[in-house]
């Protein structure tokens, strides 16, 4: 009994400690918002929540859908083909590296990204069809709007490392401090 | 009448596919010139436009221009005809329904012939740089430049589904086949690494034949990929007539090599045939042909292809040996 008490005083504690907060910003290459850009903060001690598994990089009419897509480590993600054409769908580079093959409309494949990094995904029968994945350690990744905006969510309050990624560019990294009404403003020079 | 059907087509298509507002539109441009020791340089520029409605109408229109110089040949003939004209291509609106876990799908405009491995990018952006033989426009057969303006309907299951096309012909390149309503069907299935077709077609013969031939055209063809960790293997044979009293068939077989590890280079080989057996024994046309090569992605938006045939009979100026090479920039926007 006196366990269950302590251990329930303990997550009260923690809770009363460390509030869930959303961290909304915005990314800039110099002064213009860019989108796709992938935002993290470091949480190594951030709990093993499920991982998600309904995430898709879609083939559909010639082209990935997302262009950038972010996912925590452990994630698989689906590439589902939906056009009338075949795709073959490979990352070589860095990353995982895979090659699916040929699958016909309305029939998807499966690849565990049991690594961080960044992979770079094209179709070898398309050569302009090309994304990215980047996988990353931590449950607080979000990807850039059009508008260059995003939102991390439910982060605990607190001090956090944070690391900025952007296609064709370099990995930004920095500080953040974390609580209630707080942004982070990402510009890459 | 070939060009009034092209417009016709084209217009239906974009009423048909082109929303009042349309959520995306994208535009790609091809460039590509290739030179090859058959005594020919060949240069092309494609350009395509293509996007989706809201409600996932989408539309595709692809115009093309290739020209050739030297001598009379396939060479670079892999998907677009290059004969010093400007031309369209692929002009359709789309949509495709998943009812329950089945598969629908409705294509209206000008689109290639679904026989086999008809697909632009069955041929064009594989490594090779010529068309098979049974698939080039002059050799009594099919051409991977033949154009249907009608229908397309598919129905099944992403596992097996049954491609339906009527309309009429509207080729582009060597091949012209006579106007008329032709019909297309295509069965395919997949099952773990392999996928496998049969086709039919029933069309007409090709214009240019003269007053000895008659009747129509009719094809069937079996077809078939497997591919696993990287490595592809695909094949059709091709079997009928290009009209009444002759008999063409044929078939080839492609390995292609793009495992982890290859990076930028995809490796190909191809063995193939092709017999036609014409009524007047003298221009029977009996063809086989080696290719190896390799397709590499080069740096910014280009790609190189290499093939080295060898051809015992058939090619320019008694050759048997041959070797094609062409640089593209592919850019989207």
């Amino acid at each position: 009994m006196r366990l269950i008490c302590a251990g329930l005083l303990a997550v009260l504690v923690v809770g009363r400690a460390a509030p869930a907060v959303d961290l909304p910003g915005t990314t800039a290459l110099r002064d213009k918002p860019i989108a796709n850009a992938v935002v993290w903060l470091e949480a190594p001690l951030a709990p093993a929540t499920k991982v998600e598994q309904n995430v898709v990089l879609d083939q559909r009419n010639l082209a990935f859908l997302p262009r950038v897509l972010a996912v925590r480590v452990g994630t698989t993600v689906g590439f589902p083909n939906n056009d009338r054409v075949f795709h073959d769908v490979f990352s070589f580079r860095d990353g995982k590296k895979f090659e699916l093959g040929l699958y016909p409309v309305g029939t998807v494949k499966h690849v565990p990204f049991d690594r961080p990094g960044l992979s770079r995904i094209f179709c070898n029968i398309h050569p302009a069809m090309a994304a990215y994945i980047l996988a990353v350690d931590t449950p607080y990744f979000a990807v850039s709007d059009r508008e260059g905006r995003f939102t991390i969510a439910e982060i605990p309050a607190g001090a956090y490392t944070y690391h900025a990624w952007r296609p064709g560019g370099d990995t930004l990294t920095g500080s953040a401090a974390v609580h209630a009404g707080t942004s982070l403003d990402v510009k890459w020079p | 009448m070939n060009a009034v059907c092209a417009r016709m087509t084209l217009a239906s298509a974009l009423l048909a596919s082109a929303p009042a507002s349309a959520q995306s539109v994208t535009m790609e441009v091809d460039v590509s010139g290739g030179v090859s020791t058959e005594n020919v340089r060949a240069g092309a520029v494609q350009g395509r436009l293509f996007g989706a409605s809201a409600s996932d109408w989408r539309f595709f229109v692809e115009a093309t221009f290739g020209g050739a110089d030297g001598q009379r040949s396939d060479a670079f003939s892999a998907s677009y005809p290059y004969d010093g004209r400007l031309r369209p291509m692929e002009i359709y609106g789309e949509k495709m329904f998943r009812p329950r876990n089945g598969l629908l799908g409705v294509r209206a405009g000008r689109y290639r012939t679904p026989f086999g491995l008809s697909l632009r990018g069955d041929h064009g952006y594989t490594g090779f740089t010529r068309a098979p033989l049974i698939r080039y426009g002059d050799r009594f057969a099919l051409s991977t430049t033949s154009m249907e303006g009608g229908v397309s309907v598919i129905a099944g299951s992403p596992r097996l589904y049954a491609e339906t096309s009527f309309g009429v012909p509207q080729d582009e390149g060597t091949l012209q086949r006579r106007h008329g309503l032709d019909f297309t069907v295509r069965v395919q299935g997949y099952y773990k690494s392999v996928i496998a077709g049969a086709s039919h077609i029933d069309t007409g013969r090709d214009k240019s034949l003269g007053s000895f031939a008659a009747g129509r055209a009719a094809f069937n063809g079996i077809d078939g990929r497997w591919s696993s960790s990287g490595v592809q293997l695909r094949g059709e044979w091709i079997s009928g007539h290009p009209f009444d009293a002759v008999a063409t068939r044929g078939g080839y077989l492609d390995l292609i090599v793009h495992r982890v590890g290859m990076g930028p280079v995809t490796a190909v080989a191809r063995i193939e045939r092709l017999d036609y057996d014409a009524f007047v024994p003298a221009f029977s046309l009996y063809l086989h042909r080696f290719t190896a090569g390799a397709r590499v992605r080069l740096p910014w938006c280009l790609s190189g292809q290499v093939n080295v045939m060898h051809q015992p009979t058939g090619l320019a100026a008694g050759r048997t040996n041959v070797l094609d090479a062409g640089l593209s920039c592919t850019v989207r926007r």
